[in-house]
């Protein structure tokens, strides 16, 4: 995973290109790369990148983040090379400390490399100081002079701290990788191009063997391999220089040629410390960046999200479609009455039994010539029969907290051919004492006053 | 005959709850409920579907209307019994234009089809022969069947239908779709793979896909409030300010500010959370479904949903009181310790810590000329528990509302919630987690998954799973 797959990615999760099906489709045929997200989100990536409009802001951003690096590669390597020329000038009058160079190439890389662990460690801080002192960090102010970094789309891409710190640790061991490449090109090129006496001089108090100890030291990772670019003890006493008087020391001269031999311990130093130990901690920073890269595209909601999608089994329970609903109809007009008088031509008891509808006229306080039972488990038959007997004023009691059926109202209907006039009672359970709930006796109002029947009345 | 897949159909009288009942099981909110009866005008199919495969199907079916004149035409065409399914079939086949037969023609084919029967009877009214009719149709149609017992109402006639179910239903079972929790769903479930003997396997397989799906909704319910409290308890709020000093009114706009996204914030997370559980439709136009009159900053809030003085002292939130808000209450406790009033107003609440100071007002940007107030992230200790304890809240009626509720929710608020799930040792690791997510520097990933399995776990406790 590179900074431009991440940000590719990343702008292509935040369009949703797929809806939950096609994800969950695509998570089934790809049942191996369950558990591993990076692989099924670039997998993911690939189906889908055709979405993005071009040019997309990751090849974008990357490629300036490319230039960026490339312009500073070649100033770094320019400043280098120039540091190198500079601590190699030898006039000829004096010869070159080598411990200035020995500075530049092991103690600086070194402390560097230590920082730049520290820095390692606290990535994951929003605020890294040690960021800010790192020369990457201006790359952003190089890319912010650049034409195509004002386009207002790059301008809104914001990049996870996380990415951030760790881009910027990246980018700043590539660029000292680089100029300690220039500073080794100047001292090969020195070393080609003149003869150059080196020798050591410190202020300190040091006897050449602890010198010799301390240059070994500094040797030990080729010391074995390359014995010849490990200076001899002799040698070191003889380099030792001191500037006091103007002249260089007539033994030294004597050995002229030997003095240059430091040259090959200086090019396995640089080389070491500036190059091989600065790859190496380049690869860790890009190892680094790769793993926070992947971080913060998992913890990202929408990627997050997307995994679930492809992952978990996708389940429903409703039904699709949205269903008709049912069309409250307040047409019609219902005959209502608030009293029942107390006799009347006949009563009927639409799913009463013939004792219950005894109880509950009494109750009510009617009475009739007759009494049936209708609706209930009565037959049809039963029921016809009970509307051909039907005359003059009927009651026809129900049970309010049921629901009227088409049944009944096919009934009703007959009835009104025979009878005058039809009050229907709703009526409560015995135990409520028939007094009906007024929300049932409203559902039966509605549902009567369909019928449109001058002959219905409702009691309420 | 269709053997893919269990199906089973919903039927019985009109106005009985089958809606209710299917809305509930399947989750679905849109279904068409009213105390009008004949709502349901036509056959629903709700299938249980795991990736792209229909595991089971309910049917949810209007109710029967003229179940005697069917019985009847039955009747007529006497057949043996081995061949009253046929008889059946052809009563369909005979009144497939017959518009009076409209309601049985749709409850009586996804049965004809294979279906098992869940007969709903409302067991708060008592029993009546009018159902006998459809109880025999029923039987006639030679499918596995059952019958489900719902209260409606308060009365209880349960032991009378009890007794009449069981001549026409070998299995009787009570369901009340409007208090169901998770687990009687499941035991319904089960009741239903019990209809038939091919059916127990796929059946099992529906279960575990359920619990599944439940177990899905919680996580994503837990994610979402995670996301919500690191959201807002990290919070910056600027207002770019006009002239060189930021004068009162500007601090208390800012305030407002700040607490108008906070709100809105609580707002966003709590419509997302009724999506989760497909409650979308759920009182559509209404501002919040929890907590009307109620304000995230009241003192209702804090005394409910709060830490009390000495909850926050023993967790240890005392010391970032110190640096930002309401140390000044802490400290001055006795008088601020509005117990008697409030006590008095909510019950027994035993103290309540104040909202003077949420965070910290910084004038900004001075050097650059362009100024700016800021306040933000939340520094008050005891507001992440206000809002935490809100959302779970939330969560927790949201998770346990029936689909098939159609009036508006109204939330009793509990003052025994944070007890439920509360103790000291969650109370100081959510601590700690409240005070990361405080602080300016970013938020690490990490930290919001533990804090994320915290609130699945407290969720499961409250919803009791
Ligand atoms: N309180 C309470 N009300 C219920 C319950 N079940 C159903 N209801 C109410 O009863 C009424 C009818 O419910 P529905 O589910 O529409 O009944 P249905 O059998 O589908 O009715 P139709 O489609 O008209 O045949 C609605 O007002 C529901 O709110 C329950 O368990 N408790
Ligand atoms: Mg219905």
């Amino acid at each position: 995973m590179n900074l431009r797959s991440y940000l590719l990615l990343d702008e292509l999760l935040k369009k949703h290109p797929a809806t939950h099906k096609e994800n969950r489709a695509f998570g089934l045929e790809h049942p191996l790369e369950q558990n591993r997200p990076i692989r099924q989100l670039f997998l993911w990536m690939e189906k889908h990148i055709s979405v993005l409009r071009q040019p997309c802001i990751g090849d974008l951003f990357s490629s300036y983040v490319y230039t960026v690096t490339l312009i500073l590669c070649i100033l770094v390597f320019i400043i280098g090379f120039f540091s190198g020329i500079g601590l190699l000038g030898y006039s000829g009058q004096e010869p070159v400390n080598i411990i200035y160079f020995l500075a530049m190439v092991v103690f600086v890389p070194l402390l560097t490399i230590a920082l730049a662990f520290l820095s390692m460690l606290k990535a994951h801080k929003a605020q890294n100081l040690l960021v800010h002192i790192s020369p990457a960090f201006w790359m952003e102010k190089i890319a912010e002079r650049l034409s195509y970094a004002k386009r207002a789309d790059m301008k809104k891409i914001k990049i996870d701290p996380l990415v951030g710190n760790w881009l910027v640790i990246e980018r700043s061991q590539l660029l000292a990788w680089v100029f300690s490449w220039g500073l080794v090109a100047a001292l090969l090129g020195a070393v080609i191009t003149k003869d150059i006496a080196f020798a050591w001089s410190t202020t300190l108090k040091v006897s050449p063997e602890e010198f010799y100890d301390f240059v070994n030291m500094i040797a030990f990772a080729w010391r074995d391999f390359v014995p010849e670019a490990v200076p001899s003890l002799e040698l070191i006493e003889q380099s030792r220089y001191f500037r006091l008087g103007e002249k260089v020391d007539a033994r030294m001269i004597r050995h002229a040629s030997m003095l240059g031999e430091w040259w090959k311990f200086l090019l396995c130093s640089a080389l070491f410390y500036a190059i091989i130990l600065r790859f190496g901690m380049f690869l860790l920073a890009k190892i680094g960046l790769r793993r926070a890269l992947k971080k913060s595209i998992l913890s990202q909601k929408s990627a997050v999200r997307l995994l679930h999608e492809m992952n978990e089994p996708l389940i429903a329970s409703t039904a699709d479609g949205a269903e008709d609903s049912l069309v409250k109809t307040t047409q019609g007009h219902l005959q209502e009455i608030k009293k029942l008088n107390t006799l009347y031509d006949g009563v009927l008891g639409w799913s009463y039994s013939k004792e219950e509808i005894a109880v509950l006229s009494d109750a009510i306080g009617i009475a009739a010539s007759f009494m049936l039972s209708v609706g209930g488990n009565n037959s049809l038959a039963n029921d016809a029969y009970a509307v051909s007997r039907s005359y003059g004023e009927m009651l026809l009691c129900i049970k309010a907290w049921e629901p009227p059926t088409m049944d009944f109202i096919d009934f009703v209907q007959a009835l009104s051919q025979q009878a005058d006039k039809i009050i229907v009672v709703p009526l409560g359970t015995p135990q409520e004492a028939y007094q009906p709930r007024s929300n049932a006796v409203q559902v039966w109002a509605r549902k009567l006053a369909l019928l449109q029947d001058d002959k219905v009345w409702l009691k309420i | 005959m269709n053997f893919s897949h269990p199906k089973f159909a919903v039927v019985g009288h009109p106005n009985k709850g089958k809606s209710s009942i299917v809305a509930s099981l399947a989750l679905d909110d849109s279904v068409q409920i009213s105390d009008t009866p004949g709502t349901t005008l036509k056959k629903r199919s709700f299938p249980l579907v795991a990736d792209g495969k229909i595991l089971y199907e309910l049917y949810d079916t209007p109710g029967f209307q003229r179940a005697r004149h069917v019985l009847e035409w039955l009747k007529k065409h006497d057949v043996s019994a081995d061949k009253k399914q046929e008889a059946v079939q052809s009563f369909l086949y005979a009144h497939q234009e017959d518009e009076r037969f409209r309601d049985e023609i749709e409850l009586l084919e996804p049965i004809m089809e294979g279906a098992g029967i869940i007969y709903v009877a409302d067991g708060s009214k008592p029993y009546s022969q009018e159902y006998e009719a459809e109880m025999e149709i029923l039987r006639w149609t030679g499918q596995p069947s059952m019958a489900l017992i719902n209260l409606i109402d308060q009365a209880d006639y349960v032991q009378e239908w009890k007794r009449a179910l069981e001549q026409y239903f070998k299995m009787v079972r009570v369901f009340n779709p409007m208090t169901a929790t998770f687990k009687k769903h499941l035991q319904l479930l089960e009741s239903m793979a019990q209809l038939k003997e091919e059916w127990t396997a796929p059946m099992k397989i529906s279960i575990k896909y359920f619990e599944q799906y439940h177990e899905q909704m919680l996580c994503r319910t837990a994610e979402t409030i995670a996301q919500l409290m690191a959201e807002s308890l990290a919070h910056v709020e600027r207002l770019t300010l006009k002239d060189k000093e930021a004068a009162a009114t500007e601090e208390k706009k800012i305030e407002e500010m700040y607490k108008k996204t906070l709100r809105d914030l609580e707002y966003k997370s709590q419509k997302n959370i009724e999506k989760i559980w497909h409650h979308g439709h759920l009182q559509k136009e209404e501002k919040s479904l929890a907590f009307e009159n109620m304000d995230l900053f009241s003192k209702q809030s804090a005394s409910i949903f709060g830490l009390t003085q000495k909850e926050l002292i023993v967790t240890g939130a005392t010391g970032g009181a110190i640096t930002g808000a309401g140390v000044d209450l802490l400290l001055a406790g006795h008088t601020l310790l509005l117990g008697g009033a409030i006590g008095a107003v909510i019950g027994g609440a035993s103290a309540y810590f104040g909202f003077e100071k949420l965070a910290k007002i910084n004038l900004l940007g001075q050097k650059l000329g362009q100024k700016y107030l800021q306040i933000g992230p939340m520094e008050n200790q005891n507001f992440p528990f206000i809002l935490l304890g809100r959302a779970l809240y939330h969560a927790q009626t949201v998770a346990s509302v029936s689909h098939a509720r159609r009036e508006k929710l109204k939330l009793e608020t509990n003052q025994a919630f944070k007890n439920q799930w509360m103790d000291e040792s969650k109370r100081k690791s959510l601590y700690r987690y409240h005070k990361k997510f405080q602080s300016e520097a970013k938020i690490d990933a990490e930290d919001i998954k533990t804090y994320e399995k915290m609130i699945l776990e407290i969720l499961k406790k409250c919803i009791n799973v």
